[in-house]
C-alpha cells in the first residue's frame, strides 16, 4: 500500500457489493429525477473541484493542467448535463412498429437497468475513463464499484474522497487497491463490468466474468496505424499527427502509433513535423508545462529500452529526444525507416515515440495494416475518394478516421469501440447508457385476440396449417 | 429415412481449415455487396421452402413434433425472417450519420454498419432450425462469414441442415460443423469475431471462459425457470389455454416456457380445474395419441424429468403419465410445490408443470426476486395495477403478460435474457445488429483548425478560455436535497 492511497481492505470489498445491491433493489435507482440529481452532482463535482483533480494529476504524473480540463473535466460535465437532459428521451420505452395482426398486444421495450456495475479505470485519463463510464451507468439506474488505478494514486485517493461527498454512496462507492483487492472485486458476481485497459488483463477480467456469466464492455488498445497519401499536404498531417502523438505524452489509447507513408514523401512529412514541434514547443518539450510525463518508472523504462533497441533512424534537428529519468519527462522522438519486425513495432507504443514505416503502395500499407491485430483506430491523410473506399472496404478497425487524430472521441454522438483485440462494447453518451441497459421486451395479449389465436391449439386443424403455416407458401422473390 | 443417427464429425483439421478458408473469404469481401448477401438469404429460404416435407420428417424423429408445431413455429417463422432479411438489409446497412452537432459537423461524423468477420453460432436440439438459421440470417444481412455447430442431440435435422447448406448456400461463406465436445471444444480454441451460444448456463460458462482467451465477444441465449404469476381475478379460462399450450409446445422443450406457476392458496384448485379443462380439449384421445404431442429429446433427459417427478413432495394433480421407450411424458400437474421441492431445483425443460400456493402476490414477488434472473416472466391479469407491481418489482429477460411464447414472433422486439439467463439480443434487425460493427468515422477538413486551432499547443490561457466558451456548458441551479434526504450535496454551498 502507499503512503498516499488508501486501499480498501479486501474483506470489506463484498459487503460493499452486497450494500449496493441491497440499494439497487429498493428501487430507489428507478426515478429519473433521482438519477438527474446524480448526474448533476457529478457535473458539480468536476466543476467545483477541477483545480484539486488537476493537482492531482500534476502529482501523478505531470498531465498538463490544460490537457486535464479541456480534454477531461469539460467532457465529463459535458456529458453528465446531456445524459441528464436526454435521460428521458433513452429510457421511455419504445413501442416498435409491428404488423397489423399484432398491434392489440400491446409490444413495449422497456429500459431497465442491468443492477450492480462494476467500473475498472485506467491511469491515463482517469477522470474521463472513470467518470464517463459512470455517467452511462447513473444513468442507465445502476449501482456502481469505481475500481480506479493505484498508478494515479493521488486521483484515485482524491476520487474516493470525492464519491463520497457529492454522490449518494448508498449506491456508488469507490474501490481503492492492487492486485489483492482487485482479485477479490472479480470473484464476486456484478451485472456488468466495464473494463478499459489492456489486452491481457482485460483476458484475466473476462476469464473471471465467465464463471457468473457476467457481460463485459472491454475498452482496449493496440497499435493505430496513420496511413499518410503522397498527395496529401505534409505539413497539415504533421501537425495534426504529432498534436495526436504528444497529447498525454502520447499515453492515450486511440494516440497515433506509427505512420505508413509512401518512400519518396517521408522527408517532407519529417520537415512538417519539425516545423510543427518548434511552433509547439518553441524551448523543446522537456520542460514544458503544456507536455506531460511518463505516468511511472516501469513505463519510462520500457519505453527508454524499446527506443534504444530500434534499428531505424532517429530524427535529430529540433527534435533533442532530451530525457530526464527523475522527472520521467521523455521528448517526443521521430523514427525514420523503420522495418516491420523493428522494436517500435512489438506491442502498442503508449508514448511519445513515433515510428515511421516507407511503403511503396497503397497495397503494401493495406497489408502491413491487415497483417496485425485490428486496431483502435486507423487514421488516413487523404482527400482521394479511391483510397478511403479502399481503406473501408479493405481494413476493419474500431473507427476510422479521416485527415485528424482523436477528433472523433469529441463527436461525443459517435459510438466508441474497438473490434478483435482492440475491445468489444461501445460507450458515449446514449451508448454508455446502452450498455448499462437490459432491453426488456414486453407483450400483454387481451383475450379479444382468441379469434385469432386460437387455431394455434390443438387438435390442429387443417385450415389451422393454411393460416399459421402460410409462409411456407409465400412468393419469394426470384 | 437414412440412418440419421450418425453424423459423420468434422475432423480437427477440417475445422481448421474450415475457419481460414472463411477468413480468406471476408478479407476478400465475399459479402461485402447486398446484393451478395441477399442472394444468399433467398437460397436460405428456398432451402426451407423446397424441403419442408422432409424437415417435418426430421423433426418428427428428433422431437416427435406435430407437424403443425414445426410449420408455425419454425419453419414458417424462419421463412419470415429470411423475407424480413432481405426486404430490410439494405437500410439496416446504411451508413448513419451522428446526430447533429454545431461544433462538429463540419466533420461530417458518420457511423458505417460492418460485418464484424467470421462468427461462429452453436446451436440447441430443441428449436433446431428457426434457433441454427435465424442467426445466420442476421449474420450475412450483416455480411459476416458464418459457422453453424448444431446440436448433435437432434441428428436428424442437424444432418439435414448438414447435407442441405451447401447445395443452397456459397460453402466460401457458410459451413456447418457436426460434432460434440471435441469438435465444439476446438472451435471454441479459436478465435471468432463473435459467438452466439443458445443453451445452458453450464455449458455457457464455459464457453465464455473459452473466448476469454481469444477476447473473442460471446452472446449467451440461456434459459432458467420462467416463473408466471396468476392474479386470482383474471380471466381464468382463457389464461390456462394460453399458459397450457406454451406448456405443451415441443414437450414444454423451450427455453421461455412457462416453468411454474405462482398462485394464492385459495385459488389453485380452481386454476387446476381450469388447466385440466384446456387439457381435454387439446387432447380429445389423449396426448399419447400419435402426432398431437411432443417427445422428450433423449433418454437421458426423459429420465432426467422422470427423477424429478419422482422426488416431487408434490400431488399429481392430472397426468404423469411416463412411457420410457417412446420418451413420451403426458402434461403433467404437481400442485402443493415448495420451494425447496425437485420440480424446483433447475429448469424443466419438459411438460411437467409445477403450482407454488403463496399467500399474496408480495410472496410471489419476493419468491421469484431470491431466484435467478428468469429469461421471460409471465402476469396473468387484466388489473394494470397488479401486472405494474409485478413487473416493477422483478428483473426478467423479457415480461409479458396474458400469452405465453409468442413475444418471440413479435418483429421489433429484442429476445434476451439478463444475469444468468443471458446477455445480448437477437430477432431480426436485432441479430443483424448483434453481428454488426458500428465503425464510426470522421472526416476533418483543413479550414477546421480556423476554430479548433486552439487546441495546439502552445497552451494559453486565452485558448483554454476560448475552448470553454465553445465547447463549455452551463449547470441547472445546485440540487438542495439528495434522494436519501440528507442536506449534504457537498463542496460550494
Amino acid at each position: 500500500m502507499s503512503d498516499i492511497l488508501t486501499y480498501t481492505p479486501v474483506e470489506e470489498i463484498p459487503k460493499i457489493r452486497d450494500d449496493l445491491r441491497a440499494t439497487f433493489r429498493t428501487g430507489v435507482t428507478r426515478s429519473l429525477e433521482w438519477r438527474k440529481r446524480q448526474l448533476y452532482q457529478l457535473a458539480r463535482m468536476a466543476q467545483n473541484e477541477a483545480e484539486a483533480v488537476c493537482d492531482a494529476m500534476t502529482r501523478d504524473f505531470g498531465k498538463p493542467r490544460f490537457e486535464v480540463i479541456v480534454a477531461e473535466l469539460s467532457a465529463v460535465i459535458r456529458v453528465a448535463l446531456k445524459s441528464a437532459e436526454k435521460l428521458e428521451e433513452w429510457a421511455r420505452p419504445e413501442l416498435p412498429d409491428v404488423p397489423d395482426s399484432q398491434k392489440n398486444w400491446k409490444p413495449t421495450i422497456y429500459k431497465v437497468p442491468k443492477g450492480t456495475a462494476l467500473i475498472i479505470s485506467p491511469w491515463n485519463f482517469p477522470v474521463t475513463l472513470t467518470l464517463q463510464p459512470l455517467v452511462g451507468a447513473i444513468a442507465a439506474g445502476c449501482c456502481a464499484v469505481l475500481k480506479p488505478s493505484e498508478n494515479v494514486p493521488h486521483f484515485s485517493e482524491l476520487l474516493a474522497k470525492l464519491v463520497s461527498q457529492y454522490l449518494d454512496t448508498s449506491a456508488y462507492r469507490v474501490v481503492n487497491g492492487a492486485v489483492p483487492e482487485i482479485t477479490k472485486v472479480l470473484e464476486l458476481q456484478w451485472d456488468h463490468i466495464f473494463y478499459t485497459g489492456n489486452g491481457r488483463v482485460a483476458r484475466i477480467v473476462t476469464t473471471a466474468a465467465a464463471k457468473h456469466l457476467t457481460p463485459c464492455s472491454l475498452e482496449l488498445g493496440g497499435k493505430s496505424p496513420v496511413v499518410v497519401d503522397a498527395a496529401y499536404d505534409m505539413e497539415l498531417a504533421a501537425k495534426r499527427i504529432l498534436w495526436g502523438k504528444c497529447n498525454n505524452a502520447g499515453q492515450i489509447c486511440v494516440a497515433p502509433d506509427y505512420i505508413l507513408v509512401p518512400r519518396q514523401k517521408q522527408d517532407e512529412l519529417v520537415r512538417g513535423f519539425e516545423k510543427a514541434y518548434r511552433t509547439f514547443f518553441p524551448n523543446g518539450a522537456l520542460d514544458d508545462a503544456d507536455y506531460g510525463g511518463i505516468v511511472n518508472d516501469f513505463h519510462f523504462k520500457r519505453l527508454s529500452t524499446m527506443l534504444d533497441r530500434s534499428q531505424g533512424e532517429k530524427v535529430g534537428g529540433a527534435f533533442e529526444g532530451r530525457r530526464d529519468p527523475a522527472r520521467r519527462r521523455l521528448e517526443p522522438v521521430i523514427v525514420k525507416g523503420v522495418d516491420g519486425n523493428d522494436s517500435l513495432l512489438e506491442e502498442e507504443i503508449f508514448g511519445p515515440l513515433l515510428p515511421i514505416v516507407v511503403v511503396d503502395s497503397l497495397d503494401d500499407a493495406i497489408d502491413f495494416i491487415n497483417a496485425r491485430p485490428h486496431p483502435l483506430v486507423l487514421y488516413a491523410f487523404t482527400e482521394d475518394p479511391n483510397v478511403k473506399e479502399r481503406l473501408i472496404n479493405e481494413t476493419q478497425s474500431g473507427s476510422i478516421v479521416f485527415n485528424d487524430t482523436f477528433q472523433h472521441l469529441a463527436v461525443a454522438e459517435l459510438p466508441f469501440s474497438g473490434i478483435g483485440e482492440s475491445g468489444y462494447g461501445y460507450q458515449f453518451l446514449r451508448y454508455t447508457f446502452e450498455a448499462f441497459t437490459h432491453l426488456r421486451s414486453s407483450v400483454d395479449i387481451p383475450k379479444s385476440e382468441e379469434s385469432r389465436l386460437s387455431l394455434r391449439y390443438p387438435p390442429h386443424k387443417p385450415e389451422a396449417y393454411q393460416v399459421l403455416g402460410s409462409a411456407l407458401n409465400i412468393r419469394i422473390p426470384e | 429415412m437414412a440412418d440419421t443417427t450418425q453424423l459423420k464429425y468434422a475432423t480437427l483439421n477440417e475445422i481448421d481449415a474450415i475457419h481460414a478458408t472463411l477468413r480468406q473469404s471476408f478479407r476478400a469481401g465475399k459479402l461485402r455487396s447486398i446484393a451478395a448477401r441477399k442472394v444468399q438469404i433467398l437460397q436460405l429460404a428456398y432451402l426451407i421452402q423446397d424441403n419442408h416435407d422432409r424437415f417435418k420428417e426430421a423433426f418428427a424423429a428428433d422431437l416427435g413434433r406435430p407437424a403443425l408445431e414445426t410449420a408455425l413455429l419454425e419453419l414458417d417463422a424462419t421463412i419470415g425472417d429470411c423475407k424480413i432479411a432481405y426486404d430490410g438489409v439494405e437500410k439496416w446497412a446504411r451508413t448513419e450519420k451522428a446526430p447533429f452537432s454545431l461544433n462538429f459537423f463540419p466533420m461530417r461524423p458518420v457511423i458505417r454498419k460492418e460485418p464484424k468477420g467470421v462468427v461462429l453460432s452453436i446451436s440447441p436440439f430443441n428449436y433446431p432450425v428457426w434457433l441454427a438459421l435465424g442467426p445466420m440470417i442476421g449474420a450475412i444481412a450483416a455480411g459476416n462469414c458464418f459457422v453453424l455447430k448444431p446440436s448433435e442431440l437432434s441428428p436428424a435435422v442437424s444432418g439435414l441442415i448438414a447435407e442441405l447448406v451447401p447445395k443452397y448456400l456459397d460453402p466460401d461463406v457458410v459451413r456447418i460443423v457436426l460434432g460434440a465436445v471435441p469438435e465444439t471444444t476446438r472451435l471454441l480454441e479459436l478465435p471468432w469475431a463473435h459467438i452466439l451460444y443458445t443453451g445452458s448456463g453450464r455449458v455457457a460458462k464455459i464457453v465464455c471462459a473459452a473466448a476469454a482467451k481469444t477476447l473473442t465477444p460471446v452472446s449467451t441465449e440461456l434459459g432458467g425457470k420462467s416463473p408466471v404469476v396468476i392474479d386470482p381475478k383474471c380471466d381464468l379460462q382463457t389464461a390456462a389455454k394460453r399458459i397450457m399450450w406454451g406448456k405443451c409446445v415441443n414437450a414444454g422443450q423451450t427455453c421461455v416456457a412457462p416453468d411454474y406457476i405462482l398462485v394464492p392458496e385459495d385459488a389453485q384448485d380452481k386454476v387446476v380445474q381450469a388447466l385440466k379443462a384446456t387439457h381435454d380439449e387439446f387432447y380429445p384421445t389423449g396426448p399419447s395419441t400419435a402426432g398431437v404431442f411432443g417427445r422428450i429429446v433423449n433418454h437421458a433427459h426423459f429420465r432426467r424429468l422422470k427423477g424429478l417427478l419422482d422426488r416431487s413432495a408434490g400431488e399429481i394433480a392430472f397426468g404423469g403419465e411416463t412411457n420410457e421407450n417412446d420418451k413420451y411424458i403426458s402434461p403433467t400437474i404437481v400442485k402443493n410445490v415448495k420451494g425447496d421441492d425437485s420440480l424446483m431445483s433447475e429448469e424443466l425443460f419438459g411438460p411437467i408443470l409445477p403450482i407454488v400456493p403463496v399467500k399474496n402476490v408480495d410472496e410471489a414477488i419476493a419468491f421469484i426476486n431470491d431466484r435467478d434472473n428468469p429469461l421471460t416472466l409471465y402476469v396473468f391479469s387484466q388489473d394494470a395495477a397488479f401486472k405494474a407491481k409485478v413487473f416493477d418489482n422483478t428483473l426478467s429477460g423479457s415480461a409479458v403478460a396474458n400469452d405465453t411464447l409468442v413475444h418471440c414472433a413479435v418483429d421489433g422486439l429484442p429476445f434476451g435474457g439478463i444475469g444468468p439467463s443471458g446477455s445480448g439480443y437477437h430477432t431480426r434487425k436485432y441479430t443483424f445488429d448483434l453481428f454488426t460493427h458500428l465503425r464510426s468515422s470522421l472526416d476533418s477538413p483543413a479550414w477546421v483548425d480556423a476554430i479548433f486551432g486552439s487546441r495546439f499547443p502552445p497552451y494559453t490561457a486565452k485558448k483554454e478560455s476560448f475552448l470553454k466558451s465553445l465547447l463549455g456548458v452551463k449547470l441547472p441551479p445546485r440540487p438542495r436535497q439528495l434522494a436519501n434526504g440528507t442536506d449534504q450535496v457537498g463542496k460550494g454551498n
